[in-house]
């Protein structure tokens, strides 16, 4: 049978089966549809889930002091670790897994600009961790190295910062008092948005001076040494995170003098955990499974479909069996047919797919909503589901056409 | 009648199995056809003359004995050399006339043809010769529907011919037809007879028994009366 006798048959039997087709069709239609629309959009809450992650950073690593087990002190309040400027150093050179290592100090203070009084999170940072948070400076310029090493005093505001300190009436070059402590503001924060991790404050809501500027003006009351309150590290590639962590803790944990393992002497977070621990990989899995599942149910439609059209047209099978062709010339002919069906409605399915992506992309959402996320590789996948669904749907129906007798040719009604 | 006929049975049986009964629709028939007669099958409902035909034209196997064909022994025949065996060597005609609704007259003749892999051009060819051979061709683009009764049958026998077969078997071919119309398809067969063909025709009409050259009846899966017609 030519390629366009097969498609007009398959046309027929749909027509000859109107309501029943349509729904089976449809079944077929939004399955692979649901294929791509979900699986994008899986993709897009994935991208959208690292994304609000990553916010204040790429692939960072906090680490705090904790304090030593009961065993080697039983007074509690003796029993606290800190860091210093010199275990950062000790870092710097000694770690080699991490890309980036800075110091961080950090409290909410009284800040005063005019006759206005605000409490905002106040942090000391040196200035390669404006790199490391990746922020970006939206008005006037940064902590350079010179504000570090002189102790100068001032300060970038975060956007909302901005907005509850100084309101409409200053700008860069405002001079505000923290604590009593003067302090110009030498740039602004562009706005971070939505963070799905932050530590204590969001970025937007912070104030940042040079770390050297803090310990200066507030430094530990119970030791004579430079006192850094956390330290923040990134690392290159997210799937040696692990290693990294070890590594750092082994050597923090010599300087501290606690055990390698002691993981409540040196305290660890880090968002790529939680990005993990989250697991939207596994969420995008399940959306898939569902829309195949659809999928899948669209098939047995087809193949129910084509099993009742077998049984109605047996008399036309015998018929072609007799006058010559051979059971092999059946089979084919059911499972293009059926086969064809299942393209057709794969076809659609694949415009309605793609198509409700394009559109919904185009949307303005706000910030951190997710949005599919189309790529040629899940259109390819969809479209290697809807061809193995729509095989395994022809393959029933085909064999039973192939099985027809004969002789049921002479024994018509 | 020559030394190999067309067609020998030999001790043929054939057995379905209906449920846990077994019944057995022949009963060990002989029988032998030579080249170029017109053989009448009769014998009531249910005796059997169905399922003989089925055996004669390929399209089941015996359950025992021989079935020769053209001194070929077909009896054991695969499923593809027995589709091979009807597309070449047999043509089929039904009492209902078993054309496809959806075709034309001159697509319904092409059918066989389509399972032998011929060209589209020369199907087309062969197939309105077929349908002239039946005084039909200017109905060629017609579909059944739009025909009568009896040019349904003459496409159906235009299609059984189409494929120049050794043997034509023909079921019942006037039994959905008026007398006039039945009369002229066994006109039909008949010319078809005297240019040489071999024809097998089932009926219950004793009219058409008494034409052909040779009648053979058949009661409860066997042979009963095999004569000359009077």
């Amino acid at each position: 049978m030519s390629l366009l006798g097969i498609l007009a048959e398959a046309w027929r039997t749909l027509a000859s089966h109107r309501g029943r087709a349509s729904m089976t069709l449809f079944g077929v239609v939004w399955g692979t549809a649901a294929v791509i629309f979900l699986t994008s959009w899986g993709a897009g809450v994935q991208t959208m889930v690292e994304r609000g992650f990553f916010r204040s950073g790429r692939n960072l690593t906090q680490v705090w002091p904790g304090r030593v087990r009961a065993e080697f002190s039983p007074a509690v309040d003796r029993r606290f670790l800190w860091f210093t400027n010199d275990d950062v150093l000790a870092l710097r050179r000694r770690a080699r897994l991490p890309d980036r290592i800075a110091g961080e100090s950090s409290a909410h203070r009284g800040i005063s600009f005019r006759e206005r009084m605000r409490t905002l999170d106040v942090r000391g940072v040196e200035p390669v961790l404006q790199e490391m948070r990746g922020v970006t400076i939206a008005a006037g310029r940064g902590l350079g190295p010179q504000d570090q090493l002189q102790r100068r005093r001032v300060a970038l505001l975060g956007v909302d910062a901005r907005t509850r300190l100084l309101g409409a009436a200053g700008g860069v070059g405002s001079w505000i008092r923290i604590e009593g402590k003067p302090f110009q503001v030498v740039g602004l924060l562009a706005r971070v948005g939505t963070q799905l991790s932050r530590d204590s404050s969001a970025l937007d809501e912070q104030v940042w001076v040079p770390l050297s500027t803090y310990q200066g003006f507030w430094p530990a009351p119970w030791t004579e040494e430079t006192v850094v309150g956390r330290i923040v590290f990134r690392i290159p590639d997210r799937n040696r995170l692990l290693e990294a962590q070890h590594e750092v803790r082994a050597i923090l944990a010599e300087r501290l003098r606690v055990p390698p393992d002691d993981d409540e002497a040196v305290g660890m977070f880090s968002s790529v955990e939680m990005l993990n621990r989250l697991g939207s990989e596994r969420f995008t899995a399940v959306l898939f499974v569902l829309a195949v599942t659809t999928l899948g149910i669209g098939g047995i439609g087809v193949l129910t479909l084509m099993l009742d059209a077998v049984h109605e047209r047996r008399q036309e099978i015998g018929l072609r069996l007799a006058l010559g062709a051979r059971p092999r010339d059946v089979l084919r002919q059911f499972f293009l047919e059926t086969l064809v069906i299942t393209l057709g409605g794969g076809v659609l399915g694949v415009l309605l797919g793609v198509g409700a992506c394009l559109v919904l992309a185009r949307i303005p959402a706000p910030d951190l909503v997710p949005l599919p996320e189309l790529s040629p590789r899940i259109v390819v996948v969809a479209i290697a589901c809807m061809a193995t669904i729509g095989l395994a749907a022809a393959l029933a129906p085909a064999r039973r056409a192939m099985a027809v007798d004969p002789s049921i040719a002479l024994r018509q009604e | 009648m020559s030394a190999a006929p067309l067609i020998a049975l030999e001790g043929v049986r054939k057995t379905y199995a209906m449920g846990r009964a077994e019944v057995q629709a022949l009963r060990g028939v002989d029988l032998a056809i030579g080249s170029g007669e017109l053989v009448a099958i009769m014998g009531p409902s249910g005796s059997g003359k169905t399922t003989l035909l089925e055996i004669l034209g390929c399209l089941s196997r015996p359950s025992a004995g021989r079935y020769q064909l053209e001194g070929r022994d077909v009896s054991q025949a695969e499923p593809d050399a027995l589709a091979q065996l009807r597309g070449e060597r047999i043509g089929f005609v039904f009492q209902s006339f078993n054309l496809l609704p959806r075709l034309t007259a001159a697509e319904n003749v092409e059918l066989p043809l389509l399972y032998r892999r011929v060209a589209r051009a020369e199907r087309r060819r062969r197939a309105l010769a077929a349908l002239a051979q039946v005084g039909l061709t200017e109905r060629a683009a017609h579909l059944p529907a739009e025909l009568s009764g009896g040019e349904r049958q003459r496409v159906a026998i235009a299609r059984a011919l189409v494929n120049q077969p050794t043997l034509l078997l023909a079921d019942e071919p006037t039994g959905n037809l008026d007398s006039r119309t039945g009369a002229e398809i066994m006109e039909l067969l008949h010319g078809l007879h005297r240019g040489g063909r071999t024809v097998v025709i089932v009926t219950h009409d004793p009219a058409i028994g008494a034409s052909a050259d040779r009648c053979v009846t058949i009661r409860d899966g066997t042979i009963a009366a095999d004569e000359p017609a009077p």
